[in-house]
Parts: structure tokens; C-alpha cells; sequence
């Protein structure tokens, strides 16, 4: 305090400060020396950090990967139930689609090849019959071929003279859908001579439609055609076509026609 | 009363069965449950004073390498061109898709329709419509019920010509 003099005004401000800015400026003195070394610490990790960081990009997945695979198998597995959930609807009916066009494509590959190799596969059918591998059950079950809806309709008026369902569309605009779409179908494709039309899928359904002189008879089935069914299938339209054709009155009485229809295709079950 | 038989078609996804049931039924889902080959609707519409029994034919939508059946087509009076104003993927090289509606309906014009208006901003809509060569008929949202009901009366009104 020697220093200080009464006029020495700047001195003795320095000296207030000296005193009553001591401690802060221990405090500074350590934070400047942290932030230098920070500074000093800065430029020597940064190119390694760069090059870790660039590693890491390029390959993360080599690092990573596993454990990510990991907790996502994880994931899925202890919550299955939302994961269906959430892609059911998008999945399953494409899934369901695929399956039903692939097998339908193995069907048929199948059978070319049992029709190349044995000519006497009919034969052997018939042998076997009842005797089937596990394979062909489980195929049968989920794929079984069924006929759902069965429609005549009067070429002339357009109108539906008779119908079979096996109850299973429980959704109406369906059915009706459907019977705009086949006789659209047939105004159209038969309107040409000797234009046929393709089976048409209508939602899960196989949509075909025969066309006779004063009738169409349309079918809608579910699952997978196999060549056996379709031809049942075929006859059983035929024989249709033929009694209503020689007997007139089935156009006229619905549910004489109904009665006939169910004889016809329902016979099986 | 007279029926006409229309289509809709354009990519998986784009909203055509969601806009046909807004349309007929006025209801709308989140979920998607994808098409299978094709479901028809139908709805009478007033237009131009006339009644119209609108056969609706939602087809299935189509990735890049596929077509629809020509089948599908056989006796149809107008077809609307759908796509996702939010997918790019759905409007890229619309000219040429329309172009093969076209040529696969027989039909000269069909109605241009970009849907999930929702999703994106008028802006991105600006782009939309710079980018795409011809003009859009209209801009919907089955969600929101926007423009549904002009959608389908522009659709009703090509099958008068
Ligand atoms: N935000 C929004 N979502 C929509 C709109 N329209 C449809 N979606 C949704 O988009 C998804 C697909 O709609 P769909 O109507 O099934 O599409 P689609 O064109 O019939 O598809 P496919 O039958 O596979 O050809 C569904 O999840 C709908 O909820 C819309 O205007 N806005
Ligand atoms: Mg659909």
C-alpha cells in the first residue's frame, strides 16, 4: 500500500480493483489456462476425430450393425403382436396375392410336367386316389378350390334369372360388383364374334363367364383353380347350360332354376 | 337412366379406392388394404341435367412394368388417371403411362387427377404442376373430402362426349 498516493487517483482505482477482483481472477487465470489447453487439446484430436468420424460412416455397419441387428430382433420379437398389426393390412392380402399366383404358376408347372412325364397319370390318380402327401393337404386346405357364387343371366333382358350362393361374400356391394362386372364382361366381349375375354380376378375371387346361346352362366371361385377342378367345373356348366336351354321354363321360374343350380354344382357336399 | 362404365387407374397406393369411398359411401380410412385385380362400385350422378348410373371399375394399381388387363378396359366411357401429389414415383413419366391408358381404352381423354392434397403445401403442388406436361384436372383429398365429388363429375362428364 506504499504506492498509494491521495492524488494518484488511477493507481488507487487499480488498487481497488487489484483487491476486490483478487479471487476472480484466480478464477480467470484457471479458466483461461483450461481454455487454452482446450484450444492446444482441439487441434491435435480433431483430424483424429475427423478420421474416426469418416470411419464411422464408411463403416458403421461393420461396428454397429450386429448390435442394431441385435435390438431390432429384439424389438420385433417382444412386440410382434403391434409389428403384425401395423403391416397385416398392407402385407397380408399382397402376400396372399403372390402365394395365390405362385401357386397357381406350381400348380400348373406341376402338372405340365406330370402331363409330359406319365401319360397314365390319370390312371395313377385314380389308383391313389384318397392316398395324398402331406404337401398336397396342407396346399388343398388353405388353396382349396371353392365356388362361392354361381350366375345365370338372361342374355336378352340382361337380368340375373337365378343364382347360387354359398353365403360366404357377407359383403353385398361385392356380390353386386361383381354381377355388374360380369355382365359388362359379356355385353362387351361377346358382343364381337369369336372374342373371348380372360378369367378376371375380382378382389379375391376368379371371375369366369361361359357364354351360351341365350344365357351367360358366370362363376366366381375362391383359392386355387387346379386343372381337375376347372374341369368339373367346365361340365358342370355345360350340363347347366344344356337343361336350361332344352327347358325354356327355368328362365321364367327363379326358384325352380335355384333348385337346379345347387343339384348341379353343390353336388359334394 | 343411362349407366357408364368408368375406370379408375394409376400406381398402387395413390388413393383410388380410398376417393371411390368418399365418393359413393363418404367414408374414409387410414388403412390400406391394396386392391385385388377389380372391385366395381357404382353411384348415380346428376350432370348437365341428366342422371348417370356411374359403374365405377377400381383396378387394381400398377408398378412401372405392369399394365392393366385391356380386358379391364372393354366398354368403358371415360378413365381417371390417378396419382400421389406426396410420391414422386407416381407422377415421374406420367405422359407416357397416360399415354398407355390411352391407347389401351381406346379413349382420347382422361381425366388427370393428383390426390393426398393433405400431404404437401401449395408450393410443392406449384412444382407438381410445372413439372408435369399437361394440366391437371384436379387436386384432391379423400381424406378431407376435397374436391371428390368435382373429381367424379368431370370423370361423368367425359362420358358424354
Ligand atoms: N393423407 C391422405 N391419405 C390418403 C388419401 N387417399 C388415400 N390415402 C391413404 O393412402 C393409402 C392407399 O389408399 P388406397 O385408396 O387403398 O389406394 P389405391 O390406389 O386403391 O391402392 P391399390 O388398391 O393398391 O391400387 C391408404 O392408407 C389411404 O388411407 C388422401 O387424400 N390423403
Ligand atoms: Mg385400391
Amino acid at each position: 500500500m506504499e504506492k498509494t498516493t491521495v492524488d494518484n487517483k488511477d493507481n488507487r482505482f487499480e488498487l481497488l480493483k487489484e483487491l476486490l477482483l483478487a479471487d476472480d481472477r484466480k478464477d480467470f487465470n484457471v479458466l483461461k489456462e483450461e481454455v487454452l489447453e482446450r484450444e492446444k487439446f482441439k487441434v491435435k484430436v480433431t483430424p483424429v476425430l475427423d478420421e474416426r468420424i469418416e470411419d464411422l460412416k464408411v463403416n458403421f455397419s461393420d461396428h454397429f450393425g450386429k448390435n442394431i441387428t441385435e435390438a431390432i430382433k429384439i424389438q420385433i420379437r417382444e412386440s410382434q403382436d403391434e409389428v403384425v398389426e401395423a403391416l397385416y393390412p398392407i402385407l397380408g392380402k399382397l402376400v396372399k396375392k403372390f402365394i395365390i399366383a405362385e401357386i397357381t404358376k406350381l400348380t400348373e408347372s406341376i402338372n405340365q410336367t406330370i402331363n409330359d412325364k406319365f401319360s397314365i397319370s390319370q390312371i395313377i390318380k385314380r389308383l391313389f386316389k384318397g392316398k395324398r402327401t402331406d404337401a398336397d393337404d396342407v396346399l388343398q386346405e388353405v388353396f382349396e378350390p371353392i365356388i362361392e357364387e354361381i350366375f345365370v343371366i338372361n342374355k336378352d333382358s340382361g337380368l340375373l334369372a337365378g343364382n347360387y350362393s354359398r353365403g360366404n361374400i357377407a359383403d353385398k356391394d361385392m356380390v353386386s360388383g361383381m354381377l355388374t362386372a360380369i355382365k359388362s364382361f359379356a355385353k362387351d366381349s361377346f358382343s364381337k364374334d369369336g372374342q373371348d375375354i380372360e378369367d378376371i380376378k375380382f378382389e379375391n375371387f376368379q371371375l369366369s363367364i361361359q357364354n351360351f346361346k341365350t344365357i351367360y352362366i358366370a362363376t366366381a371361385t375362391s383359392g386355387v383353380i387346379n386343372p381337375d377342378f376347372e374341369e368339373e367345373l367346365l361340365e358342370d356348366i355345360n350340363n347347366l347350360a344344356e337343361i336350361i336351354l332344352r327347358d325354356r321354363s327355368y328362365l321364367i321360374d327363379e326358384e325352380k332354376l335355384n333348385t337346379i343350380i345347387k343339384n348341379i354344382f353343390i353336388k359334394k357336399e | 337412366m343411362i349407366a357408364k362404365k368408368v375406370l379408375l387407374v394409376g400406381n398402387f397406393g395413390v388413393g383410388k379406392t380410398s376417393l371411390i369411398r368418399r365418393f359413393v359411401l363418404n367414408e374414409f380410412s387410414e388403412e390400406y388394404i391394396s386392391t385385388i385385380g377389380v372391385r366395381v362400385s357404382s353411384k348415380i350422378i346428376q350432370i348437365e341435367n341428366q342422371e348417370i348410373k356411374l359403374l365405377i371399375w377400381d383396378v387394381a394399381g400398377t408398378s412401372d412394368d405392369e399394365k392393366v388387363p385391356k380386358a379391364y378396359f372393354l366398354g368403358s366411357s371415360a378413365a381417371m388417371y390417378v396419382f400421389d401429389l406426396s410420391r414422386e414415383e407416381t407422377y415421374k413419366n406420367i405422359n407416357a403411362k397416360v399415354d398407355i391408358v390411352k391407347e389401351l381404352s381406346g379413349l382420347k381423354n382422361i381425366t388427370i387427377i393428383g390426390n393426398k392434397k393433405d400431404l404437401v403445401s401449395s408450393k410443392e403442388i406449384e412444382a407438381i404442376k410445372k413439372l408435369i406436361p399437361f394440366s391437371i384436372d384436379l387436386i384432391t383429398s379423400a381424406k378431407e373430402n376435397e374436391n371428390v365429388e368435382d373429381a367424379f363429375k368431370e370423370l361423368a362428364k367425359q362420358t358424354l362426349n
